[in-house]
């Protein structure tokens, strides 16, 4: 059988239920407050299949209102309504002592704890990682704060969020429109990520380093702390930025369309849109000027070399040759070409989406990466699916967030015995 | 009474235990979490080798094959400009700490040369076009896992490894930006479309598929089952669009590009100050008092306009507000911004430039800016591991020493051959190691040490 008809039986989207989840031996409470990194990190470790027990305070965690101000669903944020899948919710007041009486039995058996409370709030509650190791000696605890557990800044506790990450981590910094002869214009400006990418990193980090610290747990029985922020996630893909500080007092500058390292490597406009294209070898730049019609352009002394291309001179004309030839076709009559070219050399070209474009492509459907959820609380949702394909343990959604406390009696039914009429005590009380 | 030769014994001050427990300079004697994990990596670029180097610098030993003479392509990109010590650093940042062996994959040999070694690993990484190393090398998953069933397999592509785009349609980092909808709902509307200023879909793929990876390992503890794993970059950032997906599923529509603001938070942005750019963001009620006091305008809490979250949502308040922010930064510096967000309670962080990073004395106690004496190179200044672990703490040994550099150790101690077995696989030419050339070859004057030979 060819490989691609087997890997595709073998991932088959259709079948995943029937396979086993990873990390279903896992029990995990996510304390996670105000921070959609930690979040996060309980959100991918629910998707492989840890038992992860989201603990909200009795007035919700207020990540659960986060989303586009125009558009909620029964009161959730749009953000949480997506990626608070998998998880168990349940309200505990952690401001009172019997509140953290119920915290500390439950991290008590739990192998994970995410928190984001600011550094070093629950250590003076007395339901630190520093307390609860003493009756979990295999305890791994997670806490993530956008200057971390330690350093000159750490008692600053910043407030966790995404824009001041990318900020710090110099990814906002390289990113967007330089200044130009035009003078300073609005957008020619150091600029954001359209998503909270910092957010993602220090979830996808956090779950890495949880699940390498399980591994070091499973040889000694001993678990440990693990400091995370959302800067430094990010900052861990900044490539040589300090190294070229360092050595050559250089400072990568904003660069738009243009690329110092590899080019052609850029967005053109196209007949409906904006395309992006990209072949810096040789033989690849040699292919674009072939399927343009324009080999004669591979051997101009401007564009001849990878060095003659990325010299910055040279790229705004490169950029204008290959614009005036895209802006006569669709996206879609350019990638046909692409596809159709024998080679040598191999072009990269894709239409500039909108995620509603994205949504109509059937290859993210035919694989799974999105789903439509026919949910009895919320009614029909799309979500995007795990990102990862596995043929033995496949990621899944279950279902997307949940009200508050809403598996309250379940959770403290199973774990602490606390049967329906001593739960309306302690929430009468405002313990839960 | 805490015990002193305790180093996790607690001082009262909680930051001052945590300086203790996760001290820099305690990290080389410290356990490594991932030892006794061998990675075969088979990638090139930075996809696949960041995979492997995230792996690596939580402990596993990281086996790099290449192809004798030039290796991965990043040892030569990056321009003129940036050769340093006849390297290209463009190598490095995702390349630390591996075993670096020169293999040619073409001569069967060579296969059976990676056949015995992925025979002695936990975890294969490969990015290279779907099936290729099956058809064209004999080296796919379902060979390989017929030697090491409990092998955990890593492939990395642009858009997977079935489906409709998988045959035949290459892909770079900027394509999954685009094709995504990440550009879409990046930088400010009627501009030019914005690429992110790195290769965020290797990166945050890379981290992924390490993730996927670690998922992997602890099912195969349980049961001693490997498996197949993929990631597509694409798919990575697809993930990583937040409540792009569900809104559109609601509204039928896309959402709008919002420059600097993020959508959700009121009042967020990028202001300009004297000396740079500060982020700033002041969202909750609390915040945004702390930001009116900061500003010395207590009066804008009452203002109608801005009173609730609700109102400072609404598009003319929110340009009012930031036109105010921006005015009230313009005459200040970065640091001031931060130190009154410090005081009164809003987030304020400076748009920090690589120079920026290099001096800081939070990061550098940190590690996040990390110092190394390399072998080969001597000392560098790199970004450092990000999670911060305190018993087991990630790092980084050396980095991007030259093709074929641990062909002696790993042939010798991995694959248990005889000196003179090697030295026949190097004059058969089936191993070998870096070319006498730029980009290739050690930096001039390096007398050999550092390495088993």
């Amino acid at each position: 059988m060819k490989w691609a008809e087997w890997i595709r039986a073998a991932e088959d989207p259709a079948r995943v239920s029937e396979k086993p989840e990873a990390l279903d031996d896992l029990l995990v409470l996510d304390a996670s407050h105000a921070s959609f990194g930690a979040f996060l990190c309980g959100t991918f470790l629910a998707e492989l299949g840890a038992e992860v027990l989201k603990i909200e305070p009795p007035s919700g965690d207020p990540a659960r209102r986060w989303g586009p101000p125009d558009a909620a669903l029964e009161g959730e944020g749009l953000a949480y309504l997506a990626e608070g899948r998998n998880k168990h919710y349940i309200t505990l007041n952690l401001e009172r002592a019997e509140g953290r009486a119920i915290f500390r039995g439950l991290a008590e058996r739990a192998d994970v704890v995410i928190d984001s409370s600011p550094a070093g709030h629950l250590d003076a509650l007395g339901v630190g990682y520093r307390q609860l190791r003493e009756a979990n000696r295999g305890l791994v605890w997670a806490a993530f704060a956008p200057d971390g557990q330690f350093g000159p800044r750490a008692r600053e506790r910043r407030p966790d969020y995404d824009l001041t990450n990318q900020a710090l981590s110099g990814m906002m910094y390289v990113t967007g429109e330089p200044e130009d002869e035009r003078g300073p214009r609005p957008e020619a400006v150091p600029t954001r990520m359209g998503s909270w990418i910092s957010w993602y990193a220090a979830g996808a980090w956090g779950a890495i380093a949880v699940l390498a610290a399980l591994h070091h747990r499973r040889a000694t029985g001993e678990g440990q702390l693990v400091d995370l922020s959302g800067a430094e996630a990010l900052m861990r893909f900044m490539g040589l930025g300090v190294f070229r500080y360092e050595v050559a007092g250089f400072v990568k500058e904003r660069e738009g369309l243009y690329e110092s390292a590899v080019y052609p490597y850029t967005f053109v406009r196209v007949k409906d849109g904006w395309g992006f294209i990209a072949g810096y070898t040789d033989p690849n730049f040699g292919a674009i000027c072939r399927i343009m019609g324009r080999p004669e352009l591979a051997q101009d002394p401007r564009f001849a070399t990878t060095t003659a291309r990325t010299t910055p001179e040279n790229q705004a004309p490169l950029r204008e040759e290959i614009e005036r030839w895209s802006v006569d076709y669709t996206a879609d009559e350019i990638l046909a070409k692409v596809l159709a070219d024998p080679g040598p050399g191999v072009v990269v070209f894709g239409r500039v989406n909108a995620p509603t474009e994205t949504l109509r492509e059937s290859h993210w459907w035919e694989r799974g990466a999105f789903r439509r959820l026919q949910d009895p609380l919320y009614g029909e949702l799309l979500l995007q699916a795990p990102a990862w394909r596995m043929t033995e343990t496949p990621p899944r959604v279950k279902w997307p967030c949940r009200p508050l406390g809403y598996h309250n009696a379940h959770v403290y039914q199973k774990y602490l015995g606390l049967g329906p009429s001593r739960l309306a005590e302690l929430k009468a009380q405002g313990i839960i | 009474m805490p015990d002193p030769r305790d180093p996790e014994a607690a001082p009262s001050d909680y930051f001052d235990w945590t300086a203790r427990l996760l001290d820099l300079g305690a990290v080389p004697a410290k356990p490594e979490a991932l030892r006794g994990i061998r990675v075969l990596d088979l990638s090139v670029i930075i996809f696949g080798p960041a995979t492997a180097d995230f792996l690596g610098e939580l402990g596993a030993e990281v086996v790099k094959v290449e192809l004798p003479g030039g290796g991965d392509v990043t040892r030569i990109l990056g321009g003129a400009r940036t050769f340093w010590k006849n390297t290209s650093p463009f190598f490095f940042p995702q390349n630390h700490s591996k075993y670096h062996v020169g293999i040619d994959m073409h001569r069967p040999e060579g296969q059976a040369l990676i056949r015995k070694l992925a025979a002695r690993s936990d975890i294969l990484v490969e990015n290279f076009k779907a099936g290729t190393l099956e058809t064209k090398f004999g080296l796919g998953y379902r060979q390989l896992a017929e030697v090491n069933p409990r092998l955990i397999y890593v492939a990395n592509t642009g858009f997977g490894q079935w489906g409709p785009f998988a045959e035949g349609r290459a892909s770079y980092d900027g394509l999954a930006q685009a094709v995504s909808g990440l550009t879409a709902i990046t930088g400010f509307p009627g501009a030019l479309p914005t690429k992110i200023g790195i290769y965020i879909g290797d990166w945050m793929g890379a981290c992924f598929a390490a993730l996927g990876v670690l998922a992997a390992l602890h099912y195969r503890a349980r049961t001693g089952r490997g498996q197949f794993l993929e990631m597509a970059q694409c798919e990575a950032l697809i993930r990583a669009m937040d409540w792009t997906w569900v809104h559109a599923g609601l509204t039928g529509k896309d959402r709008p590009q919002t420059g600097n603001r993020d959508p959700a938070f009121s009042p967020s942005g990028v202001f300009r100050c004297r000396d740079g750019s500060v982020a700033i963001v002041a969202a909750t009620d609390r915040e945004f008092q702390g930001l009116a006091a900061a500003m010395a305008r207590p009066g804008l809490v009452e203002d109608p306009r801005f009173a609730t979250p609700e109102a400072r949502h609404a598009e003319e308040n929110v340009r009012a507000l930031e036109a105010l922010i921006a005015a009230w930064c313009r005459d200040r510096t970065r640091a001031e911004v931060e130190a009154l967000g410090r005081e009164h309670g809003f987030a304020a962080a400076r748009v920090m430039t690589a120079g920026d990073h290099f001096e800081d004395p939070h990061f550098r106690a940190r590690g996040a800016v990390w110092e190394l004496e390399d072998p080969v190179y001597g000392h560098l200044t790199d970004y450092g591991p990000a999670p911060k672990l305190s018993r087991t703490p990630a790092r980084y040994k050396w980095v991007g020493p030259p093709v074929g550099m641990h062909n002696d150790y790993v042939f010798a101690r991995v694959l248990g051959l005889a000196a003179e077995e090697i030295r026949a696989l190097d004059e058969a030419g089936v191993i070998g190691k870096w070319a006498d050339r730029l980009g290739a070859k050690p930096p001039d004057g390096w007398a050999g040490e550092g390495f088993l030979r």
